[in-house]
Parts: structure tokens; C-alpha cells; sequence
């Protein structure tokens, strides 16, 4: 008996399809897929997180806040500041018109950090890199009516409950598929609509801001110089991120808004700034 | 954020250029081979044909890990999302099976076989169970080879003279 084994014919076992083709379908269908139940989820969150009331989120928050934010023992100094800044954001607050119930608390940080946020419980971080980089009151006032605007909107929480609900729905995904790469690829996605959602509410806390400016001051003169100081910064430190991957729009873009929401308010964009208080000057010589 | 995106797409532009560069150069040499040893059969039957004088029968082995690639491995797992053919991983094992043979029948070819008799396959997983490591396959394969005998054997001419 003869025995021969035969050429067999390519891509019988396997395929002739370009690999690059299987890639986009697959990658183009899932990313789909992935946008709209993220979007969905964070809709939800969005909906669901301002339903808590401003009392529990703050109770809840103050176990956090006394622990981590408070410095035990602040200099004489710390507490003129941090006694200054509370008084402005009061200021600041009434032409914002929060809602019963709700109030601002302000904690001064020594850290270099040229930033400033807010966080669940109304609690407003500014830190003295911030204090040494304004020029005066009236870019302050812009950072710190941004913030409170964020309170306002109940952002802090409406991010949280984001992160609750994104941080559940890619583990339990990941449980089920056991594959790192996959979980990796899936939480970018989840992070990307995040900062969506984020941007979105930096914009409408710069519209609030600036509203809260012209009915403060009479002028939003300061407002867009903030940026400009915070693009320079960013400058300085290396790159800034394509705004996809950003938490915050990007800085031009927020001074051309500004500038947009302005004149369509009819808002007066320069006037009479009102300068710093000399204890936060002296940050600026003493650093 | 910003950095692990760049490291991810770097990862995947890796393992596609040099998965598949390395992939189509296997090919080609597998193809290649397979028509230079397509004279010894490989075959699956248990017994032998009978064949005189008696041939001499060895068992001849062949063996290969292949690892798969960032790219294969995540198209794996966008595909374990949906289901259907894994198409990056059919290649891997088609590849894998076709090499262990090829160097099965190279052995037999050094030895002076003409055929392979009951050929079996294995194939293991090699650090498939670890989730963030790439994996490699092993394939197996294994038979009989047959010797046949040369007509006019020198064998019984030549025994070594020790003494």
C-alpha cells in the first residue's frame, strides 16, 4: 500500500481575512457599545447623586475632611489666610444664590501646588502656589466663584457617584473576563467618558463664575487672565494634555468662551480690579 | 493616563508589526519545508503496513512554543466579549501543529525514514493561566518512524572487531 500526504490547500484551518480588518470591526463595535452604556451609567449617576441631600453628603464627607485635609496645627499666619479666604467665598457665595442649607467651608493648603478644587461636603482646597500666582483679588475671586459654582452644582458628588458606578460596573466586567488588557482598555473608556462629563460641568462653573464676577464687581475683568496664568504654568511644567484626556477644557479655548459669554451678557470685560489683602501679597516675597 | 495609552498603542503597534512579520516569514518556511519532506508520510494508523524484510521502527518527536503577541492577545479578548471564531489564535495553532510535525518528519529524514506511523498531537498551554501575561502554546507531536532496510544490508559485514 502507497501512502502520500497531499498539499493541502492554505486557509482552510485558518483565515485569509486581514487581521486589521477583524481589529477595527471589533475595536469600532465595542467602543460603540462601550460609549453608550457608559454614557448611560454616567446619565444615571449624573441623575441619581444630587438626589442626597447636601446635610448627609457633607456628614459623610467631614469624617474624611478632618482626617485628611485640616492641618493639626496651623501657624498664625495659616489661619489669618484660611480666615480671609472664608470671608471672600461668603462674599462671593450671595450673588450665587446657593441653595438653603448649603454652605461653603474653605481650607487654605501650604503646598506649591498651583491649583485649587472642591470637594464633596462643600469644602473648598486652594493652595498657596494659587495665592502666590494671582496678581489680585479679582482673579481669586474667579477661581474661588468657580468652585463654589462647582458646590453649587453639586459636581463634587455627581463625580463621585461617576466613579462609583463606572468603578462597579469595570470590575464586575473584569471578574468575568479575567483578562488584564481587556479590563485596561475597558477603564480607559470609562475614564474618557468621565472626563467628558467633567469638562462638561468646568464649562457651565465658568459660566456661573463669571455671572457671579459681573454681579460682584460690576466686571469680569480677571477672569480670563486666570487662565492664562494657569495655561503658563502648564507651560512651564512640560506639555498640556490634548484635551481629550483632560479633566478641564483646554485654557485657550476657556479664555475664548469667556469672552463669548461676555458679550452676549453684555458684561463689562475691564474695570477697577480691587488688590489683595498685604498678608497674601507677602506670600509672594517670602516664598 | 496620558502615558499608559501611548505605552498600550506602542504595545499593540509591537505586536502587530513584528507578530505578523514573524508570522508570514514561519509561513513561508513552513511551506517551503513541507514540500521539501512531503515524500515521507505521516500517518495516523496504529500498526505498520507489513512490509519485508522488516523494517526498523523508531519513535521520532517533534516539538515547538510559539508565543502570541500584545495584538493577538487583545483581539482575543475583544473577541471573548462577543464570541466567534479567534481568528488571531487559529493561525498560532495551525503554525504550531504544522511546525511540530515538519520537525518530527526533519528527524525522521536525518534517520533515514520513509514514514511516520501512528502520529499523535498534544498540545499545552504555557503561562495561559496567569491574566496579564502573554501566553505561548506548545505543540507535540510524536509517532513511529519506519526504517526500511536496505536490500544488501552491510550491517552483518561490519560488526565492530573489539577483540
Amino acid at each position: 500500500m502507497d501512502y502520500s500526504n497531499p498539499k493541502i490547500p492554505e486557509g482552510i484551518n485558518t483565515s485569509k481575512e486581514h487581521p486589521l480588518k477583524e481589529f477595527s470591526l471589533l475595536l469600532g463595535g465595542i467602543c460603540l457599545l462601550m460609549v453608550v452604556v457608559f454614557f448611560l451609567l454616567a446619565v444615571a449617576a449624573d441623575f441619581i447623586a444630587p438626589q442626597i441631600p447636601f446635610s448627609v453628603e457633607r456628614e459623610v464627607a467631614a469624617r474624611y475632611i478632618d482626617k485628611g485635609m485640616a492641618d493639626p496645627e496651623p501657624s498664625a499666619e495659616a489661619e489669618q489666610i484660611n480666615h480671609y479666604l472664608q470671608q471672600l467665598a461668603e462674599r462671593i457665595a450671595k450673588p450665587l444664590a446657593l441653595p438653603e442649607g448649603m454652605s461653603i467651608t474653605v481650607h487654605y493648603s501650604e503646598d506649591e501646588t498651583v491649583n485649587a478644587f472642591a470637594v464633596p461636603g462643600g469644602h473648598i482646597i486652594i493652595f498657596r502656589g494659587l495665592l502666590e500666582s494671582v496678581p489680585d483679588e479679582n482673579v481669586l475671586a474667579m477661581v474661588m466663584a468657580h468652585e463654589i459654582a462647582h458646590i453649587k452644582h453639586r459636581d463634587p458628588i455627581r463625580g463621585l457617584g461617576r466613579a462609583v458606578v463606572f468603578g462597579l460596573a469595570i470590575s464586575a466586567l473584569s471578574m468575568t473576563l479575567g483578562n488584564q488588557i481587556i479590563d485596561q482598555f475597558i477603564s480607559s473608556g470609562g475614564m474618557l467618558t468621565t472626563l467628558h462629563f467633567s469638562r462638561e460641568q468646568e464649562g457651565q462653573a465658568d459660566e456661573a463664575a463669571l455671572a457671579a464676577l459681573a454681579q460682584l464687581y460690576g466686571h469680569i475683568d480677571g477672569a480670563t487672565e486666570l487662565f492664562e496664568i494657569l495655561h503658563e504654568n502648564h507651560s512651564k511644567r512640560g506639555i498640556e494634555p490634548p484635551e481629550f484626556l483632560s479633566t478641564h477644557p483646554e485654557n485657550r479655548r476657556r479664555i475664548e468662551r469667556i469672552k463669548v459669554i461676555a458679550a452676549a451678557q453684555g458684561w463689562t470685560i475691564n474695570g477697577q480690579r480691587s488688590a489683595l489683602p498685604a498678608l497674601i501679597q507677602q506670600l509672594k516675597t517670602t516664598q | 493616563m496620558h502615558i499608559n495609552l501611548i505605552i498600550f498603542l506602542l504595545l499593540l503597534a509591537l505586536g502587530y508589526g513584528f507578530g505578523r512579520y514573524a508570522e508570514k516569514q514561519h509561513y513561508r518556511s513552513i511551506i517551503q519545508r513541507e514540500d521539501e519532506l512531503r515524500g515521507i508520510p505521516v500517518i495516523a494508523i496504529r500498526f505498520p503496513p507489513i512490509m519485508t524484510p522488516r523494517p526498523e521502527t523508531t519513535m521520532v518527536t517533534g516539538s515547538v512554543v510559539i508565543a502570541e503577541d500584545y495584538f493577538k492577545r487583545f483581539l482575543f479578548g475583544l473577541r471573548t466579549l462577543i464570541g466567534g471564531r479567534i481568528r488571531s489564535y487559529e493561525t498560532l495553532v495551525d503554525r504550531g501543529r504544522r511546525e511540530a510535525i515538519l520537525r518530527m518528519k526533519q528527524q525522521t529524514a536525518e534517520l533515514g525514514g520513509s514514514m511516520v506511523f501512528n502520529v499523535k498531537i498534544e498540545t499545552a498551554g504555557i503561562i495561559s493561566g496567569r491574566k496579564s501575561k502573554i501566553g505561548a502554546i506548545e505543540v507535540h507531536a510524536y509517532g513511529t518512524a519506519i526504517i526500511p532496510k536496505e536490500k544488501e544490508s552491510p550491517r552483518g559485514l561490519q560488526q565492530p572487531q573489539n577483540s
